[in-house]
């Protein structure tokens, strides 16, 4: 029990606290692509302060609109207790890969309905793109993990991984490509930003956000954004445990960092995608995604 | 030559009696014709003679003869020549039939007549304010003579001039700030979902009566530095045609040195422009690593601009009869050098674009233009060469030293921003060798001409291709060494009246692009100031009020 407890404070400490960092690594590495001297590694800490002590121009009275941000925080904290970092996650039972998925869905529809009830036609374009890219992005996400938790007999999340690492499979490789693929849309990275798309709809849902409610939703990115890489992380990548606790997790860390770099090297050297472009795309993922199931139920 | 006569000729033929041919230069021939005949013969040369609308300028003569007059300006670009077909209308009746049901193109233009000096365009399809503000009263035309430059008439009573959607489509309101546009103007786009069905342009937030200034402020030589502020990218080209005007009606020979070096200025300013524009494309589809790799590439031609004249931007290097600063030849080697740097650079960058696969998705198809909409709108640059038409005017009408150099207009027929992206592309290659070929043939001579006293009544025009299309400028001369009339027509001017015809099929993420893909120039002075269309007034909001504001608004919504 200590030890659940005490892991779980890990696991928030890291996504909450040290997930903009990872987030001031990935400005640094987009500056190097620009040829600019970017802002200093700890900028999205004082973003976040600055937005914490600024006023909230609030422009619906709406309580959808109030609690959003909270929601989707606070989902995406109980994710983050659901992720396995390095060792076992704090909250692991069967079926968890399901609740993650789930959960993980959740902290999308909170900034869906966030953005509707603020009743701005910016933030309803948004929210509709953001909807649309959920319906072929999450397939993706469940079908990749459902062909882990077939082959390794488990809905456990550190069964499929300790499974992966076992014994790499044709299915196990479909799975984890297909999973690769849907980290760029998961973090609204381009070329998949489609649902904030500043220059084109003005960040869509957040656009009538302001002070500290903003700050939420940012801070939820960032959180997302370690948790989404570090799951591939584990369930892909899983290799190099040692079996202590603490350097699993500071190893953990250390893959995220290097994914985090690749994510962020995609996104800059990719313009933004149309969303029916992206829905044709991942509409193809998905089919991909199939084969490589249908592929472990055939035992490879 | 011999072809300019040919036309006139054709024209006489055809309207015997109802034209009369009052002057001919080398440049234009001004005729003059009365209201009856006015649409067959716009119809005759827009359509027969294949000329292309330029501009309809508006003259309040009053003080000469009683009069007001419209000329109407076209450019027939094979024989590099323009005719300017003149009307003039009494004060007692101010009307003319309105050309725009011939020649799409015209519909600005003949509503900023109206606006400016009060003449209406009979029979216009859409007779709605365009220039003046929103509360400006009915009954005051700023370009007349009798109205003081700086009277500031009493505001009015706001009407609402913008149109409203047909069926139900949702009104997305984008600008008059927008992060990808920059500059204030606003279009009302109306959307089903992503796509988009319709659209409606108000503009010109930022109208700063630049013209009515040359009529009563400056003088012949303040004018150049004053055009130079009309944009800030091209500025060199306004206050070169500005300056250019002024020689063609007064006949005032320009050095061959000082020719030589307005070209090169002309085409620094064209590589720095089209690298800029590269950039912001690349940032309006978040593509941001081209914004910033293609301003980094442009950075030297800035830092050349500031050797050559002392400034990154608005040189101040033109004067009526030539130019203030010379090119020594001690610079030639640090512009070369700085030329090859950046021709490499940029080949590698657009050899990048080109082969982009995702980039080529958001490109291609996108915000097409045909040559039959091309022509009818009249557009002029980049964007009537990437939809198949060939005007340059460098090429048709040479001006400065083009005539002497050798180079070919870029030219490309898919009419979406794929095509032109690779214009500009291949203009900025051009535009290297250019300069580097005026180097190589720059002669000796003074870098000013003696210019005389210039003799009142004459007119002069000039058309200059800048980075974005071509800028006309037009200088009828006056008493007390000023100009009695100065006409701007900027590049983006016909653009924006196309973009109503690109968004056809096009989705929201497409419409920042297509505006973009114009290289659109608004001016850019703008202050906080909200009108209420309901209430029909204007207010001036405190900083305290507009952090009020959401507030109120939220309680209001609450009860």
């Amino acid at each position: 029990m200590l030890k659940v407890i005490v892991l779980g404070f890990v696991h928030i400490f890291i996504i909450l606290l040290l997930s903009p960092l990872y987030e001031g690594v990935m400005r640094k590495v987009r500056a190097v692509v620009h040829s600019r001297q970017g802002p200093p590694l700890l900028q999205p800490y004082y973003d976040l302060a600055k937005l914490m002590i600024k006023d909230d121009q609030q422009v619906s009275g709406d309580f959808i609109f109030k609690s959003a941000p909270v929601l989707c925080l606070g989902s995406v904290i109980l994710v983050a207790l659901f992720t396995p970092m390095g060792t076992d996650a704090p909250l692991s039972f069967t079926g968890d890969a399901l609740v993650l998925v789930y959960l993980l869905t959740m902290s999308a529809v909170f900034i869906i309905l966030g953005g509707m009830a603020s009743r701005n036609p910016y933030a309803f374009l948004g929210a509709n793109r953001e909807m649309m890219l959920l319906l072929v992005v999450e397939p993706v996400l469940a079908i990749s993990l459902m062909t882990g938790a077939i082959k390794a007999h488990s809905l456990m999340l550190t069964d499929i991984s300790g499974f992966m690492a076992a014994t790499p499979t044709l299915s196990l490789g479909v799975a984890g490509l297909a999973f690769f693929l849907v980290i760029q849309p998961e973090m609204a990275k381009i070329p998949f930003d489609l649902a904030e798309a500043e220059t084109e709809i003005m960040e869509g849902p957040f656009i009538e956000y302001s002070g500290r409610r903003l700050a939420l939703f940012k801070w939820a990115f960032f959180a997302k954004q370690v948790i989404f890489v570090s799951l591939f992380a584990q369930i892909c990548l899983p290799w190099l445990q040692t079996g202590n606790a603490f350097l699993d997790i500071v190893l953990n860390l250390l893959k995220v960092l290097v994914l985090v770099v690749v994510v962020e090297l995609i996104a800059a050297l990719n313009p933004r995608l149309k969303i029916e472009q992206a829905i044709k795309y991942f509409a193809w993922v998905i089919v991909f995604a199939l084969a490589g199931m249908g592929l472990a139920l055939l035992g490879l | 030559m011999a072809n300019s006569f040919e036309l006139i000729n054709q024209i006489e033929e055809n309207f015997a009696g109802a034209v009369k041919v009052d002057s001919v230069s080398g440049r234009a021939a001004f005729l003059s014709t009365s209201g009856e005949r006015l649409l067959e013969l716009t119809d005759f040369l827009a359509n027969k003679m294949d000329g292309r609308f330029i501009m309809a300028i508006g003259t309040d003569k009053r003080p000469i003869n009683n009069k007001f007059e419209i000329s109407y300006l076209f450019g027939f670009d094979r024989d590099g020549f323009d005719i300017s077909l003149k009307v003039e209308v009494e004060e007692e009746k101010l009307e003319v039939p309105s050309i725009t049901q011939v020649i799409p193109g015209a519909n600005w233009a003949e509503r900023e007549v109206y606006d400016l000096l009060g003449i209406v365009p009979r029979n216009h399809p859409d007779p709605r304010r365009l220039i003046l503000a929103d509360d400006w009263p009915d009954d005051q035309y700023p370009l007349r003579k009798d109205f003081e430059h700086n009277h500031r008439p009493p505001a009015v009573q706001v009407k609402k001039i913008m149109k409203e959607p047909e069926g139900n489509a949702t009104v997305l309101s984008v600008g008059p700030f927008f992060p990808t546009l920059e500059e204030p103007a606003n279009f009302r786009l109306f959307v089903e979902g992503e796509k988009v069905v319709g659209c409606d342009y108000r503009g010109f937030f930022s109208h700063r009566g630049i013209e009515k200034l040359a009529d009563k402020v400056l003088d012949y030589n303040q004018v150049p530095f004053m055009a130079e502020r009309v944009c800030g990218i091209c500025g060199f080209v306004h206050s070169c045609s500005y300056c250019q005007a002024v020689e063609d009606a007064a006949l005032i020979e320009v050095p061959a040195r000082a020719r030589f070096i307005r070209t090169i200025m002309l085409e620094l300013e064209r590589i720095h422009s089209h690298l800029l524009w590269i950039g912001l494309a690349g940032h309006v589809i978040g593509f941001d690593t081209v914004l910033m790799q293609s301003w980094r590439i442009r950075e030297p031609v800035m830092w050349l601009c500031e050797q050559i004249s002392g400034n990154r931007k608005t040189y101040g290097m033109n004067l009526v009869g030539g130019v203030r600063r010379d090119i020594p030849e001690s610079l030639h080697p640090k512009i070369l050098e700085t030329l090859a740097e950046i021709e490499s650079q940029s080949r590698s960058m657009v050899d990048a674009i080109i082969k982009d696969t995702p980039l080529l998705m958001r490109l291609k198809g996108v915000g097409v233009l045909s040559p039959q909409d091309a022509r009818k709108l009249c557009v002029v640059g980049p964007t009537a060469r990437a939809s198949g038409l060939t005007t340059d005017i460098r090429v048709q009408y040479p001006y400065a030293a083009y005539g002497e150099l050798e180079f070919k207009a870029a030219c490309q027929t898919g009419g979406d921003v794929l095509a032109r992206t690779l214009v500009r592309a291949e203009e900025l290659f051009t535009a290297i060798d250019l300069v580097r070929q005026a180097l190589q043939k720059m002669p000796e001579s003074p870098i000013m001409a003696e210019v005389q006293d210039i003799p009142p009544g004459k007119e002069g025009i000039s058309v200059v291709e800048a980075p974005r299309g071509e800028a006309m400028h037009y200088v009828l001369t006056g008493t007390e060494n000023r100009p009695y009339r100065w006409v701007i027509r900027a590049a983006t001017y016909p653009q924006l009246q196309a973009i109503p015809h690109m968004l056809n099929k096009s989705t929201v993420a497409d419409f920042p692009l297509i505006v973009a893909s114009i290289d659109p120039c608004f001016s850019c002075t703008e202050r906080v100031e909200t009108v209420d269309r309901s209430k029909h007034t204007l207010k001036i909001y405190r900083r305290e009020e507009l952090l009020e504001q959401p507030q109120r608004k939220y309680q209001g919504g609450e009860q």
